[in-house]
Formats: C-alpha cells, structure tokens, sequence
C-alpha cells in the first residue's frame, strides 16, 4: 500500500498545528504508518483490540474476497474510536484548565493510563520525541504531602519512559567518558615511557643494533686496538708515499739525460702491454665510455674505473662484422629495427674527401685528347694564363672610326670600323 | 631572532646580525635541502624551540641515535636538529668544552664534537680537541639512509677529522695534519695505544698475525724494506 502522500518525507503529521483539523485516517493507512517511528502517539489510541475477522482472506480467491470486505464497518469502527479519544482529551484539558488536579483522583487513572501508553510507546516509538508526546497528556504531578513514615517508602520513584531515557543517556555518557579517559591515560603512559609524539617510525627497528657499552670489555678493546692500529697504519703509509714521492724526483733530477729517457721508454713500454692486454676495440664495436664523473674513490670504486669495459663482450656479440650483411654492419646494433636508424656506418665510409696520393691525376691528363678542350676537366685545363675566357691572350682593339665632324662630335655611340 | 615561532625568517641571511662561522651565517653550513627538512621536521618544531644551552642540554641527553637524514623523504635525525640548534646560537668555547667532557652522554659528546668539527675555525685547535676523543671506544648508534649501524664514538671522530662529508653535511675544509706537522703548528699524534705500540714496532717478526704486521710500520704494501731510518723516530711516541 503506497504513502498516503506518495512522497519519500517523512510524514509530519503527528505536529500540533493549533486549528489544523485532524482528519481520521483510514485503518488501513494507519496501520501501514504504525510501522513507521515517527508517527506520534496522538493519532494513537489505546492499542485497538484485534479485529474478529482478519481482513487478509484465508484462501487465493483474494479478488473474490476483496469484494465481501466491508470496508465501511470499519471506518465507522475507526471513527468511533477517533470520537471518544477526543473527547477524553477535551475532558483531561477541561479538568487541567480548572486547576491542579489533587493527586489523590489522578493518581489512579492516570497513572495506569500513562503506564498503559508509555508501554505501548516504548514498544513502537523508541525514537520519537518526547516533547511533541508530552504536550497533550503530560500533567505536573502535584505536589503531594508524605508524612514522615511514608516518606521512607517512597525509595523505588516510578519513572516514565522520558526520566529512563535521561537515565540511559546518562548511563551511556559515563560509559563514554570512562573509555575516553582510559585511552588519555594510555597515551600519557606511552608519553612517559618515552615514546615521542613526533617520532612516527617504528622506533623497534632501533633494537637491532645495541649500543650498550661494557657487555664484554675484552673484545670492545681489542676491537678498539685493532681500529687504532689501522689508523696509524694508514698515517704512517701516507707519510711513506709521500717520503718516496719525494726521493723519486731526487733521484730522477740526478739522472742524466739518456737515462731519464731510458727510463721513460721502460715506462711507455709497459703502458702498451697494459693497453694490449685490455681487450681492444673489434671493427665496428661500439664505444662504452665509463663515465666522467666519480665521488670518493674508495676502493671498490677505484677497481670499478679500472675495469675494461671495451675488451668485454656480450653474449650476442658478434666479433667479426664483416660476416654480418652490411645492413647489420653497424657499431650499435641495439639500433637495428627501430625507428630512426641511419645509414650511417662510420665517418670513413661516409666521407667523400680524397685523402693520400693525388698521383692518379697525371693519368687521366693523357687519356682526354679526344675531348674538345671545352669539355676537359678544368685540372687538365689549368694553363699558365688561365681558363675559359682568360685562356687567350687580348688581342688588338678595333679601331673606332674616327668621323670627328662638326655635327657629330655630340653623338654618344662610337662606331667602330672594321 | 632565534626564538621566532617561524624560523625562516632567522635563516635569511640578509638581516642577519649574530655572530659569523667562516664569515658567514651558522645556519649555512648546513645544505638549503637539509637545512628545509630540519625546519620542517616535528622535532624541531616541538622540540627545539626556544631552547638555550642548558635545555640543550637536556635534549642532547635524551639522544639515542646519531645520523643525518634517513629515509625516502630525508627526515632529519634530532642529532641533526640539534646540531642545527647549536649553530643558531653559536654558544660559547667554555659551553662546548663542558659538553664535550661530559662522561656519561655519550651522545652529547658525539654532538659536541660534530659541532666543533663545524665551527671551529682554527684547525690545530680542532686537532688537539678532538684528538684526545680517538681513544673512547664506546658504541654508538647510527641510523643510515636505509637503516641502523654500528659505530664507536672514536670512528666516528676519525671520521669527522678525515672525511668530507658527514651526517647530511659537507664538513668544511680542514688542513690534512701532515700539513700542519710540517708547519710546526701540531705535534705528531700521540696515540692513546703510546707504550704498547712502541713495543710492536720494536716487535721485528711478522708471525704474530695481521694485527703485528699492520702496526709494523716497517712493512709498506710493496714490500719494500725500509728506505730511511728517519720516518720510525718521527712517528714513534715520546
């Protein structure tokens, strides 16, 4: 059965409109709404008795069925109950508006009344607000006058659902609080114990490396001895190098020319074996250079510069390109099948100069005496005097005709003979 | 100035009025890049601020660790923040002398000796200061870019007066000792070992292990023998 509104909000109809006429409601859209939390204790009477003859037919013939329910019997039923609430409560506004009510003549009946409600309240509306409730029904207890012995019996107060909730609520906040307290006081305990707010690594990684002194003086000073020796050692090898450093240029200052350059020779000599024995460069390899920049030349660095990169080889390497098609006859064969390779092999097969013997040039001197001397290489042409236009010598002038009459001295042209 | 809750303001240069390192502001030798990581850090935030020498002091002593920046993002150590700490107030000879003579802290002498290697602009004086400190053979712990080591409080001295860059700082320039030897300006150095190495040296065989053969300052790496009989009574103790 749909919303009577058909609308997601929520229905708001249990507010007090002062002058808003309250329409009885159909008992089958109520009954839908009783499921909702929201629907106000108002529209509700004392839980309705259940009905003799339930409306849902027993058996599948609903169509059927639903032609026999009587829908009227029940919206009078309905209404009548809507009639008779009312006037309960004009009668409960009427008595409040005379004055206070003596406790002794509510007491009973609107105690067991408030009970009967605040049972069934509790039962269907635990969330509903309990202002909204309140306004109708809700009486100030009068005061009531207890004389000493009695006063002593009223230890167990009867509290309606709204102080039980305050107490719950209560209840829960000390919960609350008594948690939050104890985690303030798990933090401070982690504070002291001299765990840093600041320091959000896992400071458990630190007790892997113990730095308590004096577990076993023997070894720390023998490890201590050993450490020292090392650094004497090393102060005295620098001292002794450069002592040698020193004498060697002595001793080579002292040498006579011949044999500085003896020595030098030695020296260039076994460069080479060294050169030699590094791995050399095949035809078309290609060049690996080993870096410009180092830091701190330890030794594994030192022995990293040292390496010989060129004399190493690959697996795929191939040694002799010359077996290769020339196509693949190139220095970095990582460029093979990628966009952007050249042609290029090496600057020597690109190069077009000549370089060396220019002596094949008197040949082909000789072998142009066919030609017309237009068409010979200019190298062949290079006579003495020079080519092409320059190669004759200028010849005489033609005389200009010299008609040097009066009229014509003016004219511009000069007119040559023959 | 020092006290700012913002100190970046105190590590401009410009205005800068306190007293100068090498002719220039403490806080500078140490890296721009390091220098925005200490500031940055929460240590140095919550810890080191306002701080002066005596609740420097208290800091130093809860150190646990030395190292200079670790990890992805190069957090500084408080070693680090404190070093820092010290150069913005530059505190006098007598503080850093009482600092590095405290027994019991080893951290704080590691500190101590970290901050003279920085400041001190007289090398001879950091040599005769520091080398007193090569015979403290007490464990330290170092946390490196990626993890924890081992180290001694003399390795780590020898460190500071040999490398050139130490715990995310380059050290500035300090003369090599031999320089300062031949210039008279130092004595040779005395080892704490004193007695006991003379008496390996004078120890001629070499069957007594590795550890003789070191010390035997007659045996280079070439083998040669010994060329002068000078270079022992230099180098021996007195």
């Amino acid at each position: 059965m749909p919303p009577k509104r058909m609308t997601a909000n929520r229905d708001r109809s249990h507010r007090y409109f002062p002058g808003k006429v309250e329409y009885a409601q159909d008992a089958l859209s109520s009954d839908s709404e009783n499921s909702d939390a929201e629907v106000s204790s108002a529209h509700q009477p004392a839980k309705p008795s259940l009905p003799k003859a339930t409306s849902f037919p027993k058996d599948a013939r609903l169509a059927a069925n639903l032609s026999k329910i009587n829908l009227d019997a029940r919206r009078a039923q309905a209404a009548a109950q809507e009639a008779e609430r009312l006037k309960r409560e004009a009668e409960a506004r009427a008595k409040e508006e005379e004055g206070f009510v003596t406790d002794d003549d509510n007491d009973e009946d609107d105690g067991s009344r408030r009970e009967q409600e605040s049972g069934s309240e509790e039962e269907e509306q635990e969330e509903s607000t309990s202002s909204e409730d309140d306004v109708p029904k809700r009486r100030m207890p009068a005061p009531k006058f207890i004389s000493k012995t009695n006063r002593k019996q009223h230890s167990v107060p009867v509290f309606n659902e709204e102080e039980l909730a305050a107490q719950e609520d209560a209840r829960r906040k000390e919960r609350a609080d008594e948690m939050l307290q104890l985690q303030l006081e798990k933090q401070a305990a982690a504070k002291a114990a001299g765990k840093k707010d600041w320091d959000d690594d896992e400071e458990g990684l630190a007790d892997e490396v113990d730095d308590t002194d004096d577990v076993d003086p023997e070894e720390e000073r023998a490890l201590w001895k050993k450490r020292e020796l090392l650094r004497i050692k090393r102060d005295r090898d620098a001292i002794e190098s450069a002592e040698k450093e020193r004498e060697e240029i002595e001793r080579r200052r002292n040498l006579s020319k011949e044999e500085r350059e003896a020595e030098d020779r030695e020296y260039i000599d076994t460069q080479k074996e060294e050169h030699e024995g590094k791995g050399k460069m095949g035809h078309m390899q290609k060049y690996f250079h080993r870096g410009a920049y180092t830091f701190d030349a330890d030794d594994e660095t030192k022995q990293l510069l040292n390496r010989d990169i060129m004399g190493s080889r690959f697996q795929d390497d191939a040694r002799d390109k010359s077996m290769l098609p020339s196509a693949l006859q190139i220095r970095d064969m990582t460029k093979i099948g990628k966009k952007g390779r050249t042609r290029y092999r090496d600057m020597k097969s690109e190069d077009t100069g000549r370089w060396g013997d220019l002596g094949v040039r008197d040949r082909r001197k000789d072998g142009d005496h066919r030609l017309d001397e237009r068409f010979l290489s200019d190298g062949d042409a290079e006579r003495p005097g020079g080519t092409g236009a320059n190669a004759y010598a200028v010849g005489e002038r033609r005389k200009r005709v010299d008609d040097s009459r009066d009229g014509r001295r003016d004219d511009k042209r000069p007119k040559y003979g023959r | 100035m020092a006290h700012a809750a913002d100190a970046k303001k105190a590590l401009d240069s410009r205005g800068y009025t306190g007293s100068l390192i090498r002719g220039d502001n403490p806080l500078k030798l140490f890296e721009k890049p390091v220098r925005d990581r200490i500031i940055e850090s929460y240590y140095w935030k919550e810890q080191c601020f306002g701080l002066n020498a005596a609740t420097l002091l208290d800091r130093a002593i809860e150190l646990t660790f030395i190292g200079g920046t670790y990890g992805v993002s190069q957090r500084p150590t408080p070693f680090l923040c404190l070093a820092f700490k010290m150069l913005q107030l530059t505190p006098d000879k007598e503080v850093i002398l009482f600092y590095l003579q405290q027994e019991e802290f080893k951290y704080l002498r590691a500190l101590a000796a970290f901050y003279i290697r920085l400041a001190w602009e007289k090398d001879a004086e950091v040599y005769e200061t520091l080398e007193p400190y090569l015979a403290d053979s007490r464990k330290l712990r170092r946390r490196t870019r990626e993890g924890w080591t081992l180290t001694h409080v003399d390795e780590f001295v020898d460190d500071l007066l040999i490398k050139g860059r130490i715990c995310a700082t380059t050290l500035p320039k300090l003369n090599p000792r031999v320089m300062l030897e031949d210039e008279d300006k130092l004595e040779p150095r005395i080892s704490a070992l004193g007695e006991e190495l003379e008496e390996l040296d004078a120890d001629d065989d070499g069957s007594e292990g590795e550890v003789v053969e070191v010390a035997n300052g007659h045996a280079n790496g070439n083998g040669h023998p010994e060329e002068d009989g000078d270079n022992d009574a230099d180098m021996d103790a007195d």
